[in-house]
């Protein structure tokens, strides 16, 4: 092996450098660029901003898509950085895209409920998607939880402007059976929303990410700190280790208010699947949405599982729905070379004829 | 604030911390130890990795070259680090079986790194050797755990004492602060939410404005689609009219035509008359005829 010539000395300033930028990224948190993709903001809202990412090609299309994200974490995963971006991919075939960021709320939002995103946020957003791009219809994409938001509202608000709903990995059947742990965790047995809220205002990030985390602990606890050090030893690239894991712990606080709606009226009592779930009294049902749907999960998930996915398919009434799985777990599925040769073309080619005039 | 909240006595908030600390401990250990009162360190895990890494210490400095034999070290450290956990499982101090299935997965580990070959010297691919070794029945054991409706009820007591105590912290150290006219978050939250209030109503304009613009320019278009029918209206008028002018046009070039012939005519008159009057005043000048009118005269 050419390391066995390699000086006594000079092999271990090497293994000591490698040990050095293992442990700075132990003690100091892995940093990296993320969401780089040029964007300007074009609405803000309380902590909401809404970005229009720059187009680096002649419009395709001249119907732009709107993401929505989940309320627990940054969105920049749709975005982590050059050459592993979904945003990029998109922008880069012609595609206008916006991104609603909810932001960081502080203790002043804890009384926001879905009730405020939803009828308030998303359909200002709307509204600022199709007078900045000119348009008269839209794409709404809604990842994770976001997803969950995104078919409420499309149910809501059925028809025209709305020319197509992407879910990626969206919760909407929330049967214990189906969450795997969660259904255990959240169960009205053992978990009381009421106390989380109650002390804390907002639920902490550090919570929900715990939560997150203790689905799968050896492998996020321990496993990605081996991979860490593996690839430092090996000499590998850390970019996309170090943008992941700043993603997973950058979480941010959960709206109170949000909170116990979400883990009541969703978790516990699975109000969304029976279309008993109301928004400033109207009800919402799944059935009303008749738009074109492509609708997105993960066998491996175990945040929003295929059923709890799935389901979405038997509740509306598009004619035209199609129910995509990938091999990737809930994050795995829009990053990586998985995601650049799995998900990102798949959702080109379903939305390219259904983007024209 | 509620009758609860004031019912909390201020206190020094690093004092209620320590009484925490000290109690949800006792909480967790009673709890997985089935209301025993243990250690803090309720799987005992801390210790071992302690004791058996000193035990490892000591050896190499015991050793005359200060060096020890790596597989020696791993061996030791496994003999070590399974004999107290077995120990600690012995006297009661499993409740979830967790140490007993730990245990077993250490022992598989052992023989299956063994199987493999020399123990690594380094540290790192040792890791490496013991997580790919270890994780998938670790996850299993775990996950087996972690998925029990015991785990779950002392997770749920454990989180009722944690913000229990937490929310008293908070509205103590609410009053604390109070006390001594000293803003506390609560009260900068208030005067957030008043901010994020006002900004939602300018933002409510905003979009009301927004919506006017958009409706009077919707208002413009459609006046002026209304304005241009009407245009294209008169410009297909306007269009007949040079038509019309041709027509007149070509009706005055008849007109001169006929003027050309009628006086033509008139000369073919003219010319017939003289020639009559001769006629009439010489063979037959007794005889009268009369004069036929022009077309001029007639009109």
């Amino acid at each position: 092996m050419a390391e066995e010539n390699i000086p006594a000395e000079l092999d271990f300033e090497s293994a000591f450098k490698k040990y050095t930028t293992g442990m700075q990224i132990i003690l100091e948190g892995a940093k990296a660029e993320t969401g780089q993709t040029p964007k300007e903001v074009i609405w803000t809202k309380n902590k909401a901003k809404l970005y229009h990412y720059v187009p680096t090609v002649e419009k395709r299309f001249p119907v732009p898509i709107l993401m929505v994200y989940a309320l627990i974490n940054r969105p920049y995963v749709l975005d982590l950085m050059p050459g592993n971006s979904l945003v990029e991919y998109l922008v880069n075939r012609g595609f206008d895209v916006y991104m609603l960021d909810w932001g960081i709320p502080g203790d002043e939002d804890k009384n926001l409920t879905f009730e405020n995103y939803v009828l308030d946020y998303i359909p200002r957003a709307v509204k600022k998607v199709l007078r900045t791009s000119h348009a008269e219809e839209y794409t709404l994409l809604g990842y994770c939880m976001g997803g969950t938001m995104c078919a409420m509202y499309t149910a809501l608000f059925p028809g025209k402007p709305l020319r197509n709903l992407v879910l990626l990995t969206a919760p909407i059947d929330f049967t214990p059976d189906n969450m795997g742990l969660y259904g255990l965790w959240t169960s009205e047995r053992y978990f009381n929303p009421d106390l989380i809220v109650d002390a804390f205002g907002n639920v902490p990030g550090e919570f929900v990410d715990t939560g997150n985390r203790m689905a799968k602990p050896v492998t996020n606890y321990v496993g990605s700190y081996v991979t860490m050090w593996d690839r430092i030893m090996q000499g590998k690239s850390m970019d996309t280790w170090l943008a992941m894991n700043k993603w997973v712990n950058d979480g941010v606080p959960f709206p109170g208010e949000a909170f116990r709606q979400w883990i009541k009226e969703f978790y516990q009592q699975n109000k969304l699947v029976k279309g008993e779930i109301k928004l400033r009294g109207q009800r919402v049902d799944l059935s009303n949405i008749t738009c074109p749907v492509l609708n997105i999960a993960g066998k491996k998930d175990h945040i929003c599982t295929l059923p709890q996915a799935e389901a979405t398919m038997s509740l509306i009434s598009s004619r035209d729905k199609e129910f995509f799985v990938l091999d990737a777990g809930h994050v795995g599925l829009l990053t990586g070379s998985d995601a650049k040769k799995g998900l990102w073309p798949k959702i080109q080619t379903w939305l390219e004829p259904r983007s024209k005039e | 604030m509620s009758d609860e909240a004031n019912n909390q006595k201020s206190m020094d908030p690093t004092e209620l911390w320590k009484q925490w600390y000290e109690t949800s401990t006792k909480a967790w250990s009673n709890a997985l130890d089935q209301g025993k009162e243990t250690h803090v360190d309720p799987y005992g895990l801390y210790q071992s990795w302690l004791k058996s890494a000193g035990e490892i210490q000591e050896q190499v400095k015991t050793s005359p070259s200060g060096m020890i034999d790596p597989k020696e070290a791993w061996q030791q450290w496994f003999d070590t680090t399974t004999g107290i956990w077995r120990k600690t499982a012995e006297v009661g101090g499993d409740p979830l079986g967790f140490t007993t299935q730990w245990i077993d997965m250490m022992e598989d580990a052992r023989a299956r790194m063994q199987a493999e070959g020399s123990f690594p010297a380094d540290p790192f691919t040792f890791f490496k050797q013991w997580y790919d070794a270890t994780s998938e029945m670790w996850s299993k054991v775990v996950g087996d755990i972690i998925g029990t409706e015991k785990f779950v009820e002392a997770a749920g007591h454990f989180l009722e004492s944690y913000t229990s105590f937490y929310r008293t912290f908070r509205r103590s150290s609410e009053e604390y602060f109070r006390n001594l006219q000293l803003p506390t978050r609560s009260d900068l939250a208030r005067v957030a939410e008043l901010v994020v209030n006002l900004e939602v109503k300018v933002d409510s304009v905003e979009d009301a404005f927004e919506d006017f613009k958009e409706g009077q320019q919707g208002a413009i278009r459609e006046i002026g689609t209304v304005l241009d029918g009407r245009l294209d209206q008169v410009e297909s008028k306007l269009e007949v009219l040079p038509v019309a002018l041709k027509r007149i046009e070509e009706l005055k070039g008849l007109s001169t035509r006929l003027d050309q012939v009628e006086s033509k005519l008139d000369r073919v008159l003219s010319a017939l008359e003289k020639l009559e009057g001769k006629k009439r005043s010489e063979p037959a000048r007794s005889t009268s005829t009369s004069r036929p009118k022009t077309r001029k005269q007639a009109s």
